[in-house]
Protein backbone atom coordinates (compact mmCIF):
# COMPACT_ATOMS: atom_id res chain seq x y z
CA UNK A 1 0.00 0.00 0.00
CA UNK A 2 1.18 3.39 -1.21
CA UNK A 3 0.94 6.21 1.81
CA UNK A 4 0.82 9.97 0.98
CA UNK A 5 0.22 12.57 3.17
CA UNK A 6 -0.12 16.19 1.48
CA UNK A 7 -0.24 19.29 3.80
CA UNK A 8 -2.44 21.61 1.55
CA UNK A 9 -6.00 21.32 -0.25
CA UNK A 10 -4.10 22.26 -3.40
CA UNK A 11 -1.15 19.45 -3.20
CA UNK A 12 -4.16 17.02 -2.00
CA UNK A 13 -5.97 17.60 -5.16
CA UNK A 14 -3.01 17.58 -7.56
CA UNK A 15 -1.69 14.17 -6.39
CA UNK A 16 -5.47 12.62 -6.27
CA UNK A 17 -5.75 14.18 -10.10
CA UNK A 18 -2.27 12.65 -10.76
CA UNK A 19 -2.91 9.16 -9.54
CA UNK A 20 -6.49 8.54 -11.61
CA UNK A 21 -4.75 10.23 -14.37
CA UNK A 22 -1.75 7.81 -13.91
CA UNK A 23 -4.25 4.87 -14.53
CA UNK A 24 -5.18 3.89 -10.59
CA UNK A 25 -8.68 2.95 -9.85
CA UNK A 26 -10.64 5.05 -8.13
CA UNK A 27 -11.98 2.40 -5.78
CA UNK A 28 -8.33 1.25 -4.50
CA UNK A 29 -7.77 4.85 -3.20
CA UNK A 30 -8.67 5.75 0.44
CA UNK A 31 -8.64 8.94 1.39
CA UNK A 32 -8.77 11.01 4.56
CA UNK A 33 -9.79 14.81 4.95
CA UNK A 34 -8.87 16.96 7.72
CA UNK A 35 -11.60 19.17 6.19
CA UNK A 36 -14.20 18.42 3.61
CA UNK A 37 -12.97 19.49 0.05
CA UNK A 38 -16.02 18.89 -2.24
CA UNK A 39 -13.71 18.59 -5.32
CA UNK A 40 -12.28 15.30 -4.08
CA UNK A 41 -15.71 13.53 -4.88
CA UNK A 42 -15.50 14.69 -8.66
CA UNK A 43 -12.09 13.44 -8.99
CA UNK A 44 -12.75 9.93 -7.51
CA UNK A 45 -16.45 9.34 -8.63
CA UNK A 46 -19.38 10.69 -6.39
CA UNK A 47 -21.38 7.79 -6.73
CA UNK A 48 -25.44 7.42 -5.97
CA UNK A 49 -26.59 10.11 -3.25
CA UNK A 50 -28.81 7.92 -1.11
CA UNK A 51 -29.08 10.12 1.22
CA UNK A 52 -32.34 12.29 -0.62
CA UNK A 53 -34.31 9.24 0.08
CA UNK A 54 -34.10 8.91 3.45
CA UNK A 55 -34.79 12.60 3.52
CA UNK A 56 -37.84 12.47 1.34
CA UNK A 57 -38.89 9.34 3.00
CA UNK A 58 -38.55 10.51 6.55
CA UNK A 59 -40.91 13.66 4.90
CA UNK A 60 -43.40 11.79 3.45
CA UNK A 61 -43.47 9.52 6.90
CA UNK A 62 -43.95 12.41 8.96
CA UNK A 63 -46.57 14.31 7.16
CA UNK A 64 -48.53 11.16 6.25
CA UNK A 65 -48.36 10.37 10.73
CA UNK A 66 -49.40 13.84 11.28
CA UNK A 67 -52.21 13.67 9.35
CA UNK A 68 -53.55 10.31 10.46
CA UNK A 69 -52.67 11.17 13.98
CA UNK A 70 -55.24 14.38 13.78
CA UNK A 71 -58.34 12.98 11.63
CA UNK A 72 -57.44 9.17 13.76
CA UNK A 73 -58.01 11.56 16.83
CA UNK A 74 -61.18 13.43 16.24
CA UNK A 75 -62.52 10.53 14.07
CA UNK A 76 -62.49 8.33 17.42
CA UNK A 77 -63.76 10.79 19.61
CA UNK A 78 -65.91 13.31 17.33
CA UNK A 79 -66.81 16.68 19.48
CA UNK A 80 -67.11 19.65 17.69
CA UNK A 81 -65.24 22.71 19.56
CA UNK A 82 -65.87 26.12 18.13
CA UNK A 83 -68.44 25.12 15.42
CA UNK A 84 -65.42 24.11 13.61
CA UNK A 85 -65.88 20.63 11.39
CA UNK A 86 -64.84 17.44 13.03
CA UNK A 87 -62.11 17.12 10.45
CA UNK A 88 -60.15 20.72 10.18
CA UNK A 89 -57.59 20.46 7.77
CA UNK A 90 -55.90 23.94 8.00
CA UNK A 91 -54.84 22.73 11.71
CA UNK A 92 -54.70 19.39 10.90
CA UNK A 93 -52.15 20.45 8.13
CA UNK A 94 -49.98 22.45 10.32
CA UNK A 95 -49.46 19.30 12.27
CA UNK A 96 -48.30 17.36 9.26
CA UNK A 97 -46.03 20.11 8.03
CA UNK A 98 -44.35 19.94 11.37
CA UNK A 99 -44.32 16.25 11.57
CA UNK A 100 -42.79 16.66 7.69
CA UNK A 101 -40.14 18.38 9.30
CA UNK A 102 -38.95 16.64 12.04
CA UNK A 103 -39.08 13.30 10.74
CA UNK A 104 -37.51 14.02 7.53
CA UNK A 105 -34.57 15.76 10.01
CA UNK A 106 -34.45 12.52 11.74
CA UNK A 107 -34.76 10.23 8.71
CA UNK A 108 -31.68 11.89 7.38
CA UNK A 109 -29.78 11.89 10.37
CA UNK A 110 -30.72 8.05 10.65
CA UNK A 111 -29.69 7.68 6.46
CA UNK A 112 -26.49 9.46 7.33
CA UNK A 113 -25.66 7.54 10.00
CA UNK A 114 -26.34 4.37 7.98
CA UNK A 115 -24.38 5.48 5.13
CA UNK A 116 -21.50 6.85 6.68
CA UNK A 117 -21.28 3.66 8.73
CA UNK A 118 -21.37 5.74 12.26
CA UNK A 119 -20.72 4.95 14.40
CA UNK A 120 -17.64 2.95 13.81
CA UNK A 121 -16.93 0.55 16.37
CA UNK A 122 -13.41 -0.04 14.39
CA UNK A 123 -12.19 3.47 14.86
CA UNK A 124 -12.95 3.69 18.17
CA UNK A 125 -11.38 0.63 19.21
CA UNK A 126 -8.45 0.88 17.10
CA UNK A 127 -7.90 4.69 18.29
CA UNK A 128 -8.14 5.51 14.42
CA UNK A 129 -7.41 9.41 14.13
CA UNK A 130 -9.30 12.00 12.35
CA UNK A 131 -6.02 13.54 10.48
CA UNK A 132 -4.55 17.31 10.58
CA UNK A 133 -3.45 16.76 7.03
CA UNK A 134 -4.81 15.06 4.30
CA UNK A 135 -3.77 11.32 3.65
CA UNK A 136 -3.81 9.11 0.50
CA UNK A 137 -4.03 5.70 0.50
CA UNK A 138 -3.36 3.59 -2.55
CA UNK A 139 -4.20 -0.23 -2.40
CA UNK A 140 -1.70 -1.89 -4.64
CA UNK A 141 -3.02 -5.15 -4.57
CA UNK A 142 0.02 -7.07 -3.70
CA UNK A 143 -0.58 -6.15 0.30
CA UNK A 144 -4.01 -5.32 0.42
CA UNK B 1 4.43 28.03 -2.85
CA UNK B 2 5.84 25.86 -0.17
CA UNK B 3 5.80 28.32 2.74
CA UNK B 4 2.53 29.36 1.62
CA UNK B 5 1.31 25.78 2.70
CA UNK B 6 2.94 25.59 5.74
CA UNK B 7 2.09 28.53 6.83
CA UNK B 8 -1.71 27.60 6.06
CA UNK B 9 -0.96 24.61 8.14
CA UNK B 10 0.38 26.58 11.29
CA UNK B 11 -2.57 28.87 10.99
CA UNK B 12 -4.70 25.42 11.20
CA UNK B 13 -2.49 24.57 14.09
CA UNK B 14 -3.15 27.22 15.76
CA UNK B 15 -6.84 27.55 15.32
CA UNK B 16 -6.98 23.91 16.76
CA UNK B 17 -4.70 25.38 19.72
CA UNK B 18 -6.76 28.27 20.57
CA UNK B 19 -10.31 26.47 20.59
CA UNK B 20 -8.43 23.61 22.86
CA UNK B 21 -7.31 26.07 24.94
CA UNK B 22 -10.56 27.54 25.70
CA UNK B 23 -11.73 24.23 26.65
CA UNK B 24 -8.67 23.63 29.27
CA UNK B 25 -8.21 26.64 31.44
CA UNK B 26 -11.17 27.99 33.62
CA UNK B 27 -10.27 31.05 35.33
CA UNK B 28 -11.32 32.41 38.24
CA UNK B 29 -13.48 34.58 36.44
CA UNK B 30 -15.39 32.07 34.78
CA UNK B 31 -15.84 29.76 38.06
CA UNK B 32 -17.42 33.13 39.83
CA UNK B 33 -19.45 33.61 36.69
CA UNK B 34 -20.67 30.01 36.89
CA UNK B 35 -21.25 30.41 40.47
CA UNK B 36 -23.57 33.14 40.31
CA UNK B 37 -25.71 32.01 37.38
CA UNK B 38 -25.99 28.35 39.25
CA UNK B 39 -27.40 30.59 42.54
CA UNK B 40 -29.51 32.86 40.36
CA UNK B 41 -31.02 28.85 38.66
CA UNK B 42 -31.31 28.04 42.61
CA UNK B 43 -33.24 30.57 42.82
CA UNK B 44 -35.28 29.90 39.65
CA UNK B 45 -35.80 26.52 41.14
CA UNK B 46 -36.47 27.57 44.66
CA UNK B 47 -39.25 30.01 43.63
CA UNK B 48 -40.91 27.25 40.99
CA UNK B 49 -41.45 24.74 43.85
CA UNK B 50 -42.91 28.14 45.63
CA UNK B 51 -45.36 28.66 43.37
CA UNK B 52 -46.69 24.48 42.93
CA UNK B 53 -46.60 24.51 47.03
CA UNK B 54 -48.09 27.24 47.84
CA UNK B 55 -50.16 27.93 44.63
CA UNK B 56 -50.46 30.47 41.51
CA UNK B 57 -51.39 32.94 44.05
CA UNK B 58 -47.69 34.04 44.91
CA UNK B 59 -47.45 35.36 41.19
CA UNK B 60 -49.09 39.18 40.24
CA UNK B 61 -51.59 37.00 37.70
CA UNK B 62 -55.26 38.17 37.95
CA UNK B 63 -58.91 38.29 36.43
CA UNK B 64 -58.51 39.74 33.40
CA UNK B 65 -54.23 40.06 32.98
CA UNK B 66 -54.16 35.70 33.44
CA UNK B 67 -51.10 35.56 30.73
CA UNK B 68 -48.59 37.77 31.99
CA UNK B 69 -44.89 37.99 33.25
CA UNK B 70 -44.30 33.90 32.74
CA UNK B 71 -46.06 33.66 29.40
CA UNK B 72 -43.79 37.20 28.31
CA UNK B 73 -40.74 35.35 29.30
CA UNK B 74 -42.19 31.79 26.98
CA UNK B 75 -42.15 34.27 23.86
CA UNK B 76 -39.28 35.87 24.98
CA UNK B 77 -36.54 32.88 24.96
CA UNK B 78 -38.41 31.66 21.83
CA UNK B 79 -37.99 34.49 19.86
CA UNK B 80 -34.04 34.33 21.38
CA UNK B 81 -33.45 31.02 19.57
CA UNK B 82 -34.21 31.61 16.43
CA UNK B 83 -31.60 33.99 15.23
CA UNK B 84 -29.36 30.63 16.25
CA UNK B 85 -31.23 29.08 12.93
CA UNK B 86 -31.24 32.15 10.70
CA UNK B 87 -27.58 32.21 11.65
CA UNK B 88 -26.56 28.68 11.14
CA UNK B 89 -28.69 27.02 8.56
CA UNK B 90 -30.49 30.55 6.38
CA UNK B 91 -26.79 32.05 6.00
CA UNK B 92 -25.46 28.66 4.93
CA UNK B 93 -27.92 28.50 2.63
CA UNK B 94 -26.85 31.42 1.42
CA UNK B 95 -23.32 30.91 1.04
CA UNK B 96 -22.42 33.71 3.84
CA UNK B 97 -19.02 32.91 5.00
CA UNK B 98 -18.98 35.17 8.18
CA UNK B 99 -21.39 32.90 9.47
CA UNK B 100 -18.63 30.06 10.56
CA UNK B 101 -17.39 32.67 13.30
CA UNK B 102 -20.61 32.45 15.06
CA UNK B 103 -22.52 30.19 14.12
CA UNK B 104 -21.75 27.17 16.77
CA UNK B 105 -22.29 29.80 19.79
CA UNK B 106 -25.48 30.90 17.63
CA UNK B 107 -27.00 27.01 17.65
CA UNK B 108 -26.04 26.51 21.38
CA UNK B 109 -27.94 29.52 22.07
CA UNK B 110 -31.09 28.09 19.89
CA UNK B 111 -30.95 25.00 21.98
CA UNK B 112 -30.42 26.92 25.51
CA UNK B 113 -33.15 29.55 24.94
CA UNK B 114 -35.55 26.75 23.77
CA UNK B 115 -34.70 25.03 26.96
CA UNK B 116 -35.40 28.00 28.88
CA UNK B 117 -38.34 28.44 27.31
CA UNK B 118 -39.83 25.21 27.32
CA UNK B 119 -39.77 25.87 31.09
CA UNK B 120 -42.16 28.88 31.00
CA UNK B 121 -45.98 26.94 29.76
CA UNK B 122 -44.71 24.52 32.66
CA UNK B 123 -44.45 26.93 35.32
CA UNK B 124 -47.57 28.54 34.13
CA UNK B 125 -49.48 25.90 34.33
CA UNK B 126 -49.24 25.68 38.04
CA UNK B 127 -50.33 21.97 37.81
CA UNK B 128 -47.22 21.00 36.12
CA UNK B 129 -47.39 17.36 37.02
CA UNK B 130 -50.33 17.04 34.42
CA UNK B 131 -48.71 18.93 31.91
CA UNK B 132 -48.87 15.37 29.70
CA UNK B 133 -52.50 16.33 28.84
CA UNK B 134 -51.25 18.46 26.07
CA UNK B 135 -49.04 15.77 24.38
CA UNK B 136 -50.94 12.99 21.78
CA UNK B 137 -51.04 9.55 24.10
CA UNK B 138 -53.61 7.05 24.17
CA UNK B 139 -55.26 7.55 26.97
CA UNK B 140 -57.87 4.81 28.77
CA UNK B 141 -60.46 7.98 28.63
CA UNK B 142 -59.99 8.06 24.97
CA UNK B 143 -59.40 11.74 24.84
CA UNK B 144 -56.84 13.42 22.55
CA UNK B 145 -55.58 17.07 22.86
CA UNK B 146 -57.72 19.41 20.69
CA UNK B 147 -55.66 19.97 17.20
CA UNK B 148 -57.78 22.88 16.41
CA UNK B 149 -55.67 24.78 19.29
CA UNK B 150 -53.09 26.67 19.15
CA UNK B 151 -51.37 25.79 22.14
CA UNK B 152 -51.04 22.47 20.75
CA UNK B 153 -49.89 23.66 17.48
CA UNK B 154 -47.16 25.23 20.04
CA UNK B 155 -46.15 22.12 21.69
CA UNK B 156 -45.62 20.16 18.44
CA UNK B 157 -43.62 23.51 16.68
CA UNK B 158 -41.03 24.13 20.11
CA UNK B 159 -40.56 20.34 20.26
CA UNK B 160 -40.07 20.19 16.58
CA UNK B 161 -37.72 23.06 16.83
CA UNK B 162 -35.94 21.51 19.61
CA UNK B 163 -35.40 18.50 18.32
CA UNK B 164 -34.27 19.83 15.05
CA UNK B 165 -32.04 22.17 16.24
CA UNK B 166 -30.45 19.48 18.71
CA UNK B 167 -29.64 17.41 15.59
CA UNK B 168 -28.27 19.97 13.59
CA UNK B 169 -25.68 21.55 16.79
CA UNK B 170 -24.92 18.01 16.91
CA UNK B 171 -24.16 17.04 13.42
CA UNK B 172 -22.03 20.32 12.74
CA UNK B 173 -20.02 19.43 15.70
CA UNK B 174 -19.01 15.81 14.91
CA UNK B 175 -15.72 16.59 13.16
CA UNK B 176 -15.13 18.94 15.33
CA UNK B 177 -15.36 16.56 18.58
CA UNK B 178 -12.65 14.26 16.32
CA UNK B 179 -10.01 17.05 16.59
CA UNK B 180 -11.19 17.14 20.57
CA UNK B 181 -10.52 13.86 20.66
CA UNK B 182 -7.14 13.82 18.89
CA UNK B 183 -6.06 16.62 20.84
CA UNK B 184 -6.90 16.06 24.26
CA UNK B 185 -5.74 13.50 26.28
CA UNK B 186 -6.79 10.54 28.35
CA UNK B 187 -10.27 10.39 29.62
CA UNK B 188 -11.72 13.69 28.10
CA UNK B 189 -9.97 12.20 24.59
CA UNK B 190 -11.61 8.94 25.11
CA UNK B 191 -15.37 11.05 26.07
CA UNK B 192 -14.82 13.36 22.59
CA UNK B 193 -14.15 9.68 20.64
CA UNK B 194 -17.53 7.77 21.77
CA UNK B 195 -19.42 11.85 21.05
CA UNK B 196 -17.43 11.75 17.29
CA UNK B 197 -18.84 8.72 17.29
CA UNK B 198 -15.39 7.62 15.68
CA UNK B 199 -15.31 9.81 13.07
CA UNK B 200 -12.34 9.61 10.84
CA UNK B 201 -12.61 11.89 7.71
CA UNK B 202 -12.94 9.27 5.06
CA UNK B 203 -14.52 10.60 1.90
CA UNK B 204 -17.55 8.41 2.43
CA UNK B 205 -17.99 9.90 5.52
CA UNK B 206 -17.92 13.63 4.32
CA UNK B 207 -19.69 12.99 1.26
CA UNK B 208 -22.55 12.12 3.63
CA UNK B 209 -22.05 15.01 6.25
CA UNK B 210 -22.09 17.69 3.54
CA UNK B 211 -25.16 16.15 1.76
CA UNK B 212 -26.74 15.98 5.74
CA UNK B 213 -25.85 19.44 6.86
CA UNK B 214 -27.53 21.08 3.42
CA UNK B 215 -30.82 18.78 4.12
CA UNK B 216 -30.75 19.96 8.27
CA UNK B 217 -30.38 22.92 7.01
CA UNK B 218 -33.09 23.05 4.26
CA UNK B 219 -35.60 21.34 6.95
CA UNK B 220 -34.46 23.87 9.75
CA UNK B 221 -34.76 26.99 7.10
CA UNK B 222 -38.73 26.78 7.11
CA UNK B 223 -38.81 26.70 11.05
CA UNK B 224 -37.10 30.06 11.38
CA UNK B 225 -40.29 31.12 9.78
CA UNK B 226 -42.84 28.78 11.19
CA UNK B 227 -42.20 28.96 14.85
CA UNK B 228 -42.69 31.93 15.80
CA UNK B 229 -45.63 32.61 13.41
CA UNK B 230 -47.25 29.75 15.40
CA UNK B 231 -46.35 31.49 18.81
CA UNK B 232 -48.01 34.61 17.77
CA UNK B 233 -51.08 32.69 16.27
CA UNK B 234 -51.25 32.28 20.32
CA UNK B 235 -52.81 35.30 20.56
CA UNK B 236 -53.71 36.01 16.91
CA UNK B 237 -56.03 33.43 16.69
CA UNK B 238 -57.97 34.54 19.93
CA UNK B 239 -60.72 37.53 19.40
CA UNK B 240 -58.72 39.96 21.88
CA UNK B 241 -58.49 43.43 20.47
CA UNK B 242 -54.44 43.77 19.86
CA UNK B 243 -54.08 40.34 19.26
CA UNK B 244 -56.28 39.21 16.20
CA UNK B 245 -54.58 40.64 13.56
CA UNK B 246 -52.77 39.05 10.78
CA UNK B 247 -49.78 41.42 11.14
CA UNK B 248 -48.49 38.74 13.87
CA UNK B 249 -47.01 36.16 12.01
CA UNK B 250 -44.40 38.46 10.24
CA UNK B 251 -44.15 40.64 13.04
CA UNK B 252 -42.98 38.12 15.80
CA UNK B 253 -40.66 36.25 13.43
CA UNK B 254 -38.88 39.68 12.47
CA UNK B 255 -39.22 40.63 16.56
CA UNK B 256 -37.90 36.74 17.35
CA UNK B 257 -34.57 37.17 14.83
CA UNK B 258 -33.71 40.68 16.35
CA UNK B 259 -34.05 40.15 19.55
CA UNK B 260 -31.93 37.00 19.15
CA UNK B 261 -29.00 38.52 16.93
CA UNK B 262 -28.56 41.30 20.03
CA UNK B 263 -28.47 37.66 22.14
CA UNK B 264 -25.80 36.86 19.40
CA UNK B 265 -23.36 40.03 20.32
CA UNK B 266 -24.59 39.71 24.06
CA UNK B 267 -23.02 36.35 24.54
CA UNK B 268 -19.88 36.72 21.64
CA UNK B 269 -18.28 39.84 22.06
CA UNK B 270 -17.66 38.96 25.90
CA UNK B 271 -16.49 35.31 24.89
CA UNK B 272 -14.71 36.39 21.71
CA UNK B 273 -12.58 38.39 24.49
CA UNK B 274 -12.11 35.91 27.49
CA UNK B 275 -11.13 32.42 24.94
CA UNK B 276 -9.00 35.08 23.23
CA UNK B 277 -10.53 34.51 20.27
CA UNK B 278 -10.40 37.82 18.26
CA UNK B 279 -8.40 36.17 15.09
CA UNK B 280 -11.28 34.27 14.35
CA UNK B 281 -14.77 36.58 15.33
CA UNK B 282 -13.16 40.02 13.58
CA UNK B 283 -14.78 43.22 14.05
CA UNK B 284 -15.62 42.96 10.18
CA UNK B 285 -17.83 39.90 11.26
CA UNK B 286 -19.15 41.73 14.36
CA UNK B 287 -20.42 44.37 11.61
CA UNK B 288 -22.14 42.17 9.39
CA UNK B 289 -24.48 41.12 12.28
CA UNK B 290 -24.84 44.56 13.48
CA UNK B 291 -26.31 45.05 9.49
CA UNK B 292 -28.89 42.24 10.30
CA UNK B 293 -30.01 43.76 13.39
CA UNK B 294 -30.39 47.31 11.83
CA UNK B 295 -32.33 45.92 9.15
CA UNK B 296 -34.72 43.73 11.15
CA UNK B 297 -34.82 47.12 13.43
CA UNK B 298 -36.20 48.33 10.65
CA UNK B 299 -38.97 45.46 9.94
CA UNK B 300 -39.82 45.89 13.35
CA UNK B 301 -40.45 49.47 13.43
CA UNK B 302 -42.46 49.05 9.91
CA UNK B 303 -44.70 47.09 11.92
CA UNK B 304 -44.88 48.95 14.38
CA UNK B 305 -46.22 51.38 12.41
CA UNK B 306 -48.44 49.09 9.95
CA UNK B 307 -50.55 47.58 13.17
CA UNK B 308 -50.89 51.01 14.82
CA UNK B 309 -51.69 52.06 11.47
CA UNK B 310 -54.35 48.90 10.82
CA UNK B 311 -55.92 49.64 13.95
CA UNK B 312 -56.70 53.83 13.22
CA UNK B 313 -57.72 52.66 9.26
CA UNK B 314 -59.89 50.11 10.56
CA UNK B 315 -63.55 50.93 11.40
CA UNK B 316 -63.32 48.97 14.58
CA UNK B 317 -63.94 50.96 18.41
CA UNK B 318 -62.32 48.16 20.03
CA UNK B 319 -58.81 48.33 18.33
CA UNK B 320 -58.76 51.86 18.19
CA UNK B 321 -58.86 52.18 21.84
CA UNK B 322 -56.67 49.42 22.24
CA UNK B 323 -53.84 50.74 20.41
CA UNK B 324 -54.50 54.44 22.02
CA UNK B 325 -54.35 52.59 25.85
CA UNK B 326 -51.61 51.02 24.38
CA UNK B 327 -49.72 54.09 23.88
CA UNK B 328 -51.32 56.00 26.49
CA UNK B 329 -51.94 54.07 29.05
CA UNK B 330 -50.82 52.43 32.71
CA UNK B 331 -48.23 51.10 30.53
CA UNK B 332 -47.62 54.01 28.56
CA UNK B 333 -43.69 53.98 29.80
CA UNK B 334 -42.92 50.99 29.28
CA UNK B 335 -44.45 51.18 25.03
CA UNK B 336 -42.04 54.31 25.25
CA UNK B 337 -39.07 52.77 26.27
CA UNK B 338 -39.95 49.98 23.86
CA UNK B 339 -39.80 52.45 21.07
CA UNK B 340 -36.29 53.96 21.69
CA UNK B 341 -34.67 50.48 22.65
CA UNK B 342 -36.50 48.28 19.23
CA UNK B 343 -36.61 51.28 16.83
CA UNK B 344 -34.73 54.43 17.48
CA UNK B 345 -31.59 53.53 19.24
CA UNK B 346 -30.72 50.55 16.20
CA UNK B 347 -30.77 53.72 13.56
CA UNK B 348 -26.95 54.21 15.28
CA UNK B 349 -25.57 51.44 13.17
CA UNK B 350 -26.56 53.80 10.08
CA UNK B 351 -23.19 55.03 11.45
CA UNK B 352 -20.00 52.60 10.10
CA UNK B 353 -17.91 53.71 13.33
CA UNK B 354 -20.65 52.54 15.91
CA UNK B 355 -21.58 49.20 13.50
CA UNK B 356 -17.76 48.38 14.47
CA UNK B 357 -17.23 49.78 18.17
CA UNK B 358 -17.48 46.14 20.20
CA UNK B 359 -18.70 48.37 23.44
CA UNK B 360 -21.67 50.26 21.74
CA UNK B 361 -23.06 46.71 20.14
CA UNK B 362 -22.67 44.90 23.48
CA UNK B 363 -24.61 47.59 25.16
CA UNK B 364 -27.09 48.15 22.09
CA UNK B 365 -27.74 44.27 22.24
CA UNK B 366 -28.65 44.41 25.74
CA UNK B 367 -30.84 47.28 24.77
CA UNK B 368 -32.35 45.87 22.10
CA UNK B 369 -32.96 42.52 24.75
CA UNK B 370 -34.94 44.96 27.17
CA UNK B 371 -36.87 46.45 24.15
CA UNK B 372 -38.14 43.38 23.20
CA UNK B 373 -39.24 41.65 26.49
CA UNK B 374 -40.87 44.84 26.81
CA UNK B 375 -42.61 44.76 23.56
CA UNK B 376 -43.90 41.01 24.16
CA UNK B 377 -44.95 41.97 27.68
CA UNK B 378 -46.72 44.97 26.46
CA UNK B 379 -48.57 42.91 23.69
CA UNK B 380 -49.45 40.42 26.01
CA UNK B 381 -50.69 42.38 29.40
CA UNK B 382 -52.43 45.58 27.80
CA UNK B 383 -54.88 43.48 25.57
CA UNK B 384 -56.18 41.33 28.43
CA UNK B 385 -56.21 44.71 30.64
CA UNK B 386 -58.14 46.53 28.47
CA UNK B 387 -60.32 44.44 26.04
CA UNK B 388 -63.94 44.91 25.48
CA UNK B 389 -65.76 45.27 28.26
CA UNK B 390 -65.15 48.47 30.83
CA UNK B 391 -66.31 46.62 33.35
CA UNK B 392 -64.04 43.55 33.06
CA UNK B 393 -60.73 45.97 32.54
CA UNK B 394 -57.73 45.42 35.52
CA UNK B 395 -54.10 46.04 35.42
CA UNK B 396 -51.31 43.78 36.44
CA UNK B 397 -48.36 44.12 38.51
CA UNK B 398 -46.01 40.96 38.45
CA UNK B 399 -44.62 39.38 41.92
CA UNK B 400 -41.74 39.35 43.21
CA UNK B 401 -41.40 35.55 42.34
CA UNK B 402 -42.16 36.17 39.21
CA UNK B 403 -39.75 38.66 38.55
CA UNK B 404 -37.27 36.06 40.51
CA UNK B 405 -37.84 33.12 38.47
CA UNK B 406 -37.20 35.93 35.12
CA UNK B 407 -33.57 36.45 37.00
CA UNK B 408 -33.12 32.96 37.43
CA UNK B 409 -33.90 31.85 34.26
CA UNK B 410 -31.43 34.23 32.51
CA UNK B 411 -29.36 32.47 35.31
CA UNK B 412 -29.99 29.56 33.72
CA UNK B 413 -29.46 30.55 30.16
CA UNK B 414 -26.20 32.04 30.72
CA UNK B 415 -25.22 29.08 32.82
CA UNK B 416 -25.51 26.35 30.22
CA UNK B 417 -23.75 28.93 27.86
CA UNK B 418 -20.61 29.09 30.02
CA UNK B 419 -20.84 25.26 29.85
CA UNK B 420 -21.07 24.97 26.60
CA UNK B 421 -18.15 27.62 25.73
CA UNK B 422 -15.59 25.42 28.25
CA UNK B 423 -17.04 21.90 27.66
CA UNK B 424 -17.40 22.07 23.37
CA UNK B 425 -15.42 23.42 20.44
CA UNK B 426 -16.96 26.92 20.88
CA UNK B 427 -16.39 27.55 16.71
CA UNK B 428 -16.66 25.55 14.16
CA UNK B 429 -12.94 24.50 12.94
CA UNK B 430 -13.73 22.33 10.05
CA UNK B 431 -15.28 25.06 9.04
CA UNK B 432 -13.16 27.61 9.07
CA UNK B 433 -10.39 25.91 7.96
CA UNK B 434 -12.89 24.84 4.69
CA UNK B 435 -13.39 28.36 4.05
CA UNK B 436 -9.54 29.36 4.88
Amino acid sequence: MARFVCESREEFLDRLRALVDAGTDPENIRVRMPFYVPEALQVLGEGPDRLRFFALFGGIAGFGSGLALTIYSVLSWPIIVGGKPIVSLPPFLLIGYLLTILFGALGAFAGFLLLARLPSGRSLAADAEFPERFVIAVETGEGA
Amino acid sequence: MRSEEQDKLSAFQRLENDVLAAMRRPGPRYLAAVGLCALLVLMLFALWGGLVWRGMGLSGKNNPVGWAMLITNFVFWVGIAHSGTLISAVLFLFRARFRTSFNRSAEAMTIFALMVAGLFPLIHLGRVWVFYYLLPYPSERLIWPNFRSPLVWDVFAVTTYMIVSLVFFYVGMIPDLAIARRRLPGLRGKIYGLLSLGWEGTLRQWRHYGRLYLFLAAFATPLVASVHSIVSWDFAVSIVPGWHTTIFAPYFVAGAIFSGTAMVLILTIPMRRLLRLEPYITVDHFEAIAKILLFTSLIITYTYIVEHGLAFYGDNPFEHDQYLYRMLGDYRLLFAIMIVCNSLLPLTLFVRRLRRSLTWLFVLGILVNVGMWLERFVIIVTSLAHDYDPYAWGTYNFSLVEFGITVGSFGLFFLLFLLFARLLPVLAVTEIKEHS
